[in-house]
């Protein structure tokens, strides 16, 4: 998996067991795990396989909706009623982000209410959309999505000078038309990122996610010439897919597992990644390991883009990490967990404003600073 | 419109020679024959502000083609084609409501007067805010999708002035607010100086020391005001390699009165640690909040960051940029002549091309620019007040439309 540290640590031990496979495993790595016995080379193999395999068909949705699948239970959502299995059926189709997903699912809500005033509309809305939000507390851009919907339909002054019928069909026609705003948005993400990646560059990328992929799949169709380095994002190995993606579109890619951020971050240009929200400071809370990789990046005054659609805005204010609900995963170390040993289990981290350059939006290209503005301004 | 093109390829050859010095003057006659521009331009009967926005626009694109490290071509070109559209929005929404001509003022439209008498009044003035505002999460979900906002209110507009009675008094109103509101742009760039520096007292304290680099006429009129107010200061300049602007800085300085220390630019670091604040003047400031300056900017603020003496930029709002720097150092630089540095008689001798590789082995490079990152900026002080760098994009969104960040002229209209 990782050629320059394996031909480094050859350089340094003579004479290394040759190897059998493909990738070649260094010595000072068998070493290790012979040491520790706790990383066996078997799981180096494992993501090898899983880096050769074809994308899965439904490989787009499962990114927003990972954690909030991992986490429930099948059986969990039958006492949900209509506004869940409604968001469960848009949260299914690919491309379709977890947002547009509620507020598809709102949509329907208005579609399929008596209600016979706005009043009466907006309390069944309330109720439908705190049901989706208490269904998955963890998700932000869920809960984001469903209230930037509440506040398009308290606030917009439009709605106030027209008859109720009026205004309720433009309600279910803009919530509809959602979808179309979602995709337009990555699309206009990935134009103003263009700017942004030169002739030559070098990109590290965490993880998958669909904006950041765009960004990349618009910038090789415009020929420019950069390189790619994917972390493995474990436990998922989101990485090796993304990876896989940028590997089919021609782009010359280099995959890295996690901890090997630091050690290549020398060669990097600039750092892209998703976020799963955008939180009112300006930071973002996005997969595990994005904290250490702007860390990282900030202290080799390399730059760190988020790109991110104005939708996963949230009214959130972490001051640390611990200071979200926390997203659980189960984690497969490959390996049996030794008696007695606890497991962080957390999926995502918090990544404070500080470390980020600039925020790549729908609504162009922002500073930290702007979100907390373009919150207000909405909320206020 | 033939009659002005001679001003302008006289203006472009200006440019490219390189003829007009700093941006003030450089703002300034882009108003002024943008101005012209307008004032020549024949109204059509239809879609007056979208024709004359586009004879704004050919003019502009020829304009930041002929000198693209002038930013301050490309900011008035942005800030003529938003007055257009503002003027425009205004004198329809004034012509549904019905209210008096001369009550209806842009200020009326920044403080966004929610109550309308009418549901169209109304719809339009949501529609002409939106229109003028960058896009934001507030419109996300609105009617007009954010990108297509400018089309939709540009033929709009159009329609409306179609129903209207009177095309060409209209008309002709649009063409004189615009050319008003140029004038008001001129007298902005001219007064800029004085609205800065009438904040100088607020910065600059009894016994305090300052230093600058280089000669930034803003800078030379902040410390006027503030010695004028009786503040008593000692300045240190750096003289401002190689084009040695801080002499003249000095002696200005000098005969006002100032305690004046001239010092290297290599004496900076050396200096700082005795410095209360530096004050410099900015080449332009991008979007992001980083700064173009002269060259020797970055090392002078690196060392303000060092011994955390807060590094103040000065500049008018014609300084400001919509345009996020995307490898300035390279691509918003200049290289001068480098007969700034080295007299050619002396070395003469090390540059001769008749080497084995056809290179010489002497070679000089002689950049205007440095690029000044966000990060290492306390404050900018403009027209408008005192701001910090990340509250940047907010006088970028007052004073430009985010769809005339790329000044083009669209070829489907004539």
């Amino acid at each position: 998996m990782e050629p320059d540290a394996s031909s480094a640590a050859a350089a340094q031990n003579p004479n290394p067991n040759p190897s059998t496979g493909p990738p070649p495993i260094s010595a000072y790595y068998q070493t290790r795990a012979e040491h520790h016995a706790v990383v066996s080379s078997d799981w180096l193999a494992h993501a090898a396989a899983a880096a050769s395999l074809p994308p899965s068909s439904d490989a787009a949705d499962a990114d927003a909706a990972s954690d909030a699948a991992a986490l429930l239970s099948p059986g969990s959502n039958g006492g949900g009623g209509g506004v869940i299995e409604e968001f469960n059926f848009w949260r299914r189709k690919p491309e379709a982000a977890e947002a547009v997903a509620a507020i598809m699912a709102l949509a329907a809500v208005i579609r399929s209410s008596r209600a016979t005033t706005m009043m009466e509309l907006e309390i069944e809305l309330k109720k439908a959309s705190d049901k989706l939000k208490s269904w998955d507390a963890t998700s932000i851009s869920l809960s984001a999505a469903c209230d930037l919907f509440m506040r398009f339909v308290t606030r917009t002054s439009h709605l106030e000078h027209e008859k109720f019928d009026a205004a309720k069909s433009r309600l279910i026609e803009r919530g509809e038309k959602f979808g179309e705003i979602s995709l337009k948005a990555r699309k206009t993400i990935a134009m103003l990122s263009q700017d942004f990646i030169s002739d030559g560059c070098t990109i590290l990328v965490h993880g998958y996610s669909r904006v950041v992929l765009e960004v990349l799949k618009l910038a090789a169709s415009n020929r420019k010439l950069f390189r790619v380095l994917c972390t493995e994002g474990r436990p998922d190995r989101t990485g090796l897919r993304m990876s896989n993606e940028l590997a089919a579109l021609g782009i010359p890619v280099k995959a890295l597992i996690d901890s090997a951020v630091a050690y290549s971050m020398d060669e990097v240009d600039m750092v892209f990644v998703g976020a799963d929200g955008v939180v009112e400071s300006g930071g973002i809370i996005n997969m595990m390991g994005t904290y250490q990789i702007a860390l990282v990046a900030h202290s080799m005054n390399k730059p760190v883009y988020v790109a991110a659609e104005s939708y996963k805005f949230a009214r959130l204010y972490p001051l640390d990490q611990k200071d979200m609900t926390p997203a659980h995963r189960p984690i497969d170390f490959g390996v049996p967990i030794p008696a007695g040993v606890e497991v962080e289990t957390s999926a995502r981290d918090y990544t404070p404003p500080q470390y980020l350059t600039l925020l790549l939006t729908d609504l162009g290209v922002l500073t930290p600073s702007v979100v907390s503005d373009e919150l207000i301004q909405l909320y206020l | 419109m033939p009659d002005v093109q001679p001003l302008v390829s006289e203006f472009v050859l200006k440019l490219k020679r390189r003829k007009v010095e700093g941006s003030h003057a450089v703002a300034r006659q882009t108003a002024e024959l943008l101005r012209s521009v307008v004032s020549q331009h024949r109204m059509g009967s239809t879609n007056q502000a979208a024709a004359l926005a586009d004879a704004v626009r050919g003019v502009g694109e020829q304009l930041i083609a002929a000198n693209p490290i002038e930013l301050a071509v490309g900011n008035i070109v942005r800030r003529v084609l938003h007055i257009i559209k503002e003027e425009d929005i205004s004198s329809t929404a004034v012509g549904i409501e019905g209210l008096s001509v001369t009550a209806e003022s842009d200020d009326e439209y920044d403080s966004g007067n929610d109550d309308h008498p009418t549901l169209s009044a109304a719809v339009l003035a949501a529609h002409a805010r939106n229109a003028l505002r960058a896009p934001s999460l507030q419109t996300l979900l609105e009617d007009i999708p954010v990108s297509t906002a400018l089309s939709r209110s540009a033929s709009s507009a159009g329609d409306s002035d179609g129903k209207s009675g009177d095309k060409s008094s209209k008309s002709r109103k649009l063409k004189h607010d615009v050319i008003a509101a140029i004038g008001d742009l001129i007298d902005e760039i001219d007064t800029c100086y004085d609205q800065i520096s009438e904040q100088a007292v607020e910065h600059i304290h009894q016994n305090e020391v300052i230093l600058t680099l280089g000669r930034s006429r803003t800078v030379k009129e902040f410390l006027y005001a503030a010695k004028e107010k009786k503040r008593s200061f000692r300045v240190f300049v750096a003289e401002g390699a190689p084009r040695y602007k801080g002499h003249v800085l000095a002696k200005e300085l000098v005969e006002k009165g100032v305690q004046t220390t001239v010092i290297t630019d290599s004496a900076v670091f050396a200096m700082i640690s005795r410095v209360n604040m530096v004050i410099v003047g900015a080449h332009a400031i991008m979007a992001n909040g980083g700064v173009i300056a002269p060259v020797g900017m970055n090392m002078v603020a690196l060392a303000a960051q060092r011994h955390a003496v807060p590094f103040v930029v000065v500049a008018g709002s014609h300084k400001l940029c919509p345009l996020y720097p995307h490898n300035p150092e390279v691509l918003l630089n200049e290289l001068k002549s480098p007969s700034d540095l080295l007299d050619f008689g002396e070395f003469s001798s090390c540059m001769n091309f008749s080497t084995q590789d056809g290179t010489p082995l002497l070679n000089v490079v002689n950049p205007t620019f440095d690029y000044v990152p966000p990060k290492l900026v306390s404050l900018f002080i403009t027209d408008t007040g005192g701001h910090s760098p990340s509250y940047m994009y907010r006088l970028i969104a007052e004073y430009y439309s985010a769809d005339d960040l790329v000044v083009r002229r669209k070829s489907t209209s004539s």
